[in-house]
């Protein structure tokens, strides 16, 4: 456990681990308002053999396409000591040691691919650079949230990703090429750190409660804080119809600032600015 | 998204983009603020008028009330409230009402909004200038 | 993407609002939205009252009588309580409009400030108003 201070209360940044909220989750029912087909079944437990001495309990969510049931969720016990320090070991050593059923997306496991998303323990973050010492008793593990579920902990990212492609997040220009390359000062150059080193994995996206409610329409933050790095760039020449594409009442303003997705960057960036920037930008051209 | 089935096979990019832009929202999202700039000396006056009054009897809030600041004060407090008001719950509908109704509810909401409005304004106008 | 020929059903869609951990920045967050909702409620009552006043004292006396009721005195409480973490969260808006205070530590420090104003206020507009004799 990494000692935080303040009892948790001041986040200084978003790889502390939420201890201290006051409650795990909202006290609503499991299954509340949602769709028969989605709604959870109990699943079941594979407990770890007696010799075991360091175990951690670990209940994942659980689906599968091929059968005609609901998703559930499936309790695994982990012996610590057979098994790397963060979660995505655990995920691998349940694979291969439990149930070889268990799917998730990996590649990296040092934080940089962004394809282990998952949301651990109530809130999202990598699988592989979450330390299994971090986690609550037992720990919970489901997909990203308010995605369509494909397999187990494999989440449909289609149409975040179609989001993506409709800011269109390529270099346009009017002028032409250059001989040479595009020249950029230092400062201009430092005007897209904090932005170009998103690396799509879509926890913030997945976190924010405006995308559950409008995700067909809202950008969301992950796609919004990619437009601001294209605005942003002093290569860019179309700030005028990149502005104008984002000026909508659902594509860029259900944004109402709720900064669950800066708490929960697991590379530390800060979409909730990114928009404030993209809003001041609005308000700016037309004053 | 749902994979596509015979009802629905646009493309992801094509859902994504929907009707497009609307290529406006700043006006009320500005409007916003600065009606909330302007209510937050008005509530405060308000709060502590209504502090300062508590306990005097009909009479001697009338005599306040008459008062051409006063008066002043509360209809541009009103005014901005209503202002404030109509956007902040038109944005709650269109966040949690996605069918038609949405409409049907927005304008009831800027209606209610103007006639409430109205009603406060002219009722602090007959206390100020009757009697 | 396309399902297989014997999965015509939608694929589940996985839990959102019933398992993700509520941080201070969601909670302060809907604490303005519903705030905001009530203080809708007030500002009708507040017409409502001013129509009351406009009136004379046969209808203001039985109106201000509600309000000042035990009933009527919990839901100003309420109402006082609201309209000072919905004002304090609103200030906390407009800073961020400015785009600053969006490192988490400020977000953190003023989401707390917020809640603790709210408290003090409340408190001292209640005591400042039994002091005037309401």
């Amino acid at each position: 456990m990494q000692p935080d201070g303040n009892y948790g209360m001041i986040i200084k940044s978003s790889d502390q681990v939420p201890h201290a909220t006051l409650l795990k989750r909202f006290p609503i029912p499991r299954n509340f308002g949602v769709t028969p087909e989605s709604r959870i079944g109990r699943g079941t437990t594979w407990p770890v053999s007696g010799s075991a001495t360091r175990v951690k309990t670990f209940v994942i969510y659980r689906y599968d396409p091929d059968s005609s049931d609901n998703p559930r969720l499936d309790t695994f016990e982990v012996d610590l000591n057979d098994c790397g320090p963060m979660v995505l070991d655990a995920l691998i050593w349940i694979k291969n040691k439990v149930d070889s059923t268990l799917t998730f997306r990996r590649s990296c496991r040092e934080g940089i691919c962004g394809s282990c998303a998952m949301n651990i323990d109530g809130t999202n973050w990598l699988a592989c650079t979450r330390f299994i010492s971090d986690l609550a008793t037992p720990a919970t593990i489901y997909p990203l949230a308010n995605l369509r579920t494909i397999k187990d902990l494999v989440s449909d990212l289609t149409h975040l990703f179609a989001q993506y492609a409709a800011i269109e997040p390529w270099l346009k220009s009017k002028t032409a090429e250059p001989e040479r390359e595009r020249l950029q000062s230092a400062e201009e150059r430092n005007r897209i750190d904090g932005y170009y080193e998103c690396i799509l994995c879509f926890c913030c996206t997945s976190g924010c409660p405006s995308h559950w409610w409008n995700g067909d329409r809202f950008f969301g933050p992950a796609v919004l804080l990619q437009a601001w790095r294209w605005l942003t760039d002093s290569r860019d020449e179309t700030k005028e119809e990149r502005l104008d594409n984002l000026e909508d009442p659902f594509r860029l303003y259900r944004c109402h600032t709720i900064l669950n997705c800066t708490r929960t960057c697991p590379k530390g960036l800060n979409p909730g600015k990114a928009i404030a920037e993209i809003k001041k930008k609005m308000i700016e051209r037309r004053s | 998204m749902d994979p596509p089935n015979m009802q629905n096979m646009r493309s992801p990019l094509a859902r994504a983009i929907g009707l497009g832009s609307a290529k406006e929202g700043v006006g009320s999202w500005w409007a916003q603020r600065v009606s909330a700039v302007a209510l937050v000396p008005l509530t405060l006056w308000f709060a502590a008028s209504i502090i300062a009054n508590s306990g005097s009897d009909y009479a001697t809030f009338v005599v306040w009330l008459r008062t051409p600041l006063t008066a002043v004060l509360m209809i541009l407090l009103l005014i901005a409230l209503f202002y404030h008001t109509a956007l902040g719950l038109q944005v709650v509908i269109e966040d949690y009402v996605h069918s038609t109704t949405r409409f049907a509810a927005v304008i009831a909401v800027r209606l209610g909004c103007s006639a409430l409005v109205t009603t406060g304004v002219v009722a602090v106008l007959h206390i100020t200038l009757s009697g | 993407m396309m399902p297989s020929s014997k999965t015509t059903r939608s694929r589940p869609l996985s839990p959102n609002v019933q398992i993700y951990r509520p941080q201070l920045t969601s909670v302060l967050s809907i604490l303005n939205r519903i705030t905001g909702v009530l203080l809708s409620a007030s500002a009708v009552v507040l017409v409502v009252w001013l129509v009351a006043a406009a009136r004379g004292p046969q209808i203001y006396v039985p109106v201000q009588a509600a309000i000042a009721s035990w009933i009527g005195r919990i839901v100003l409480f309420g109402a006082t309580f609201a309209f000072f973490l919905h004002l304090c969260g609103g200030i906390r808006h407009l800073v961020w409009d400015t785009v600053n205070g969006f490192e988490l530590r400020s977000i953190y420090i003023s989401g707390w400030a917020v809640v603790a104003a709210s408290v003090v206020l409340t408190v001292a507009a209640w005591i400042a108003s039994a002091s005037m004799g309401g």
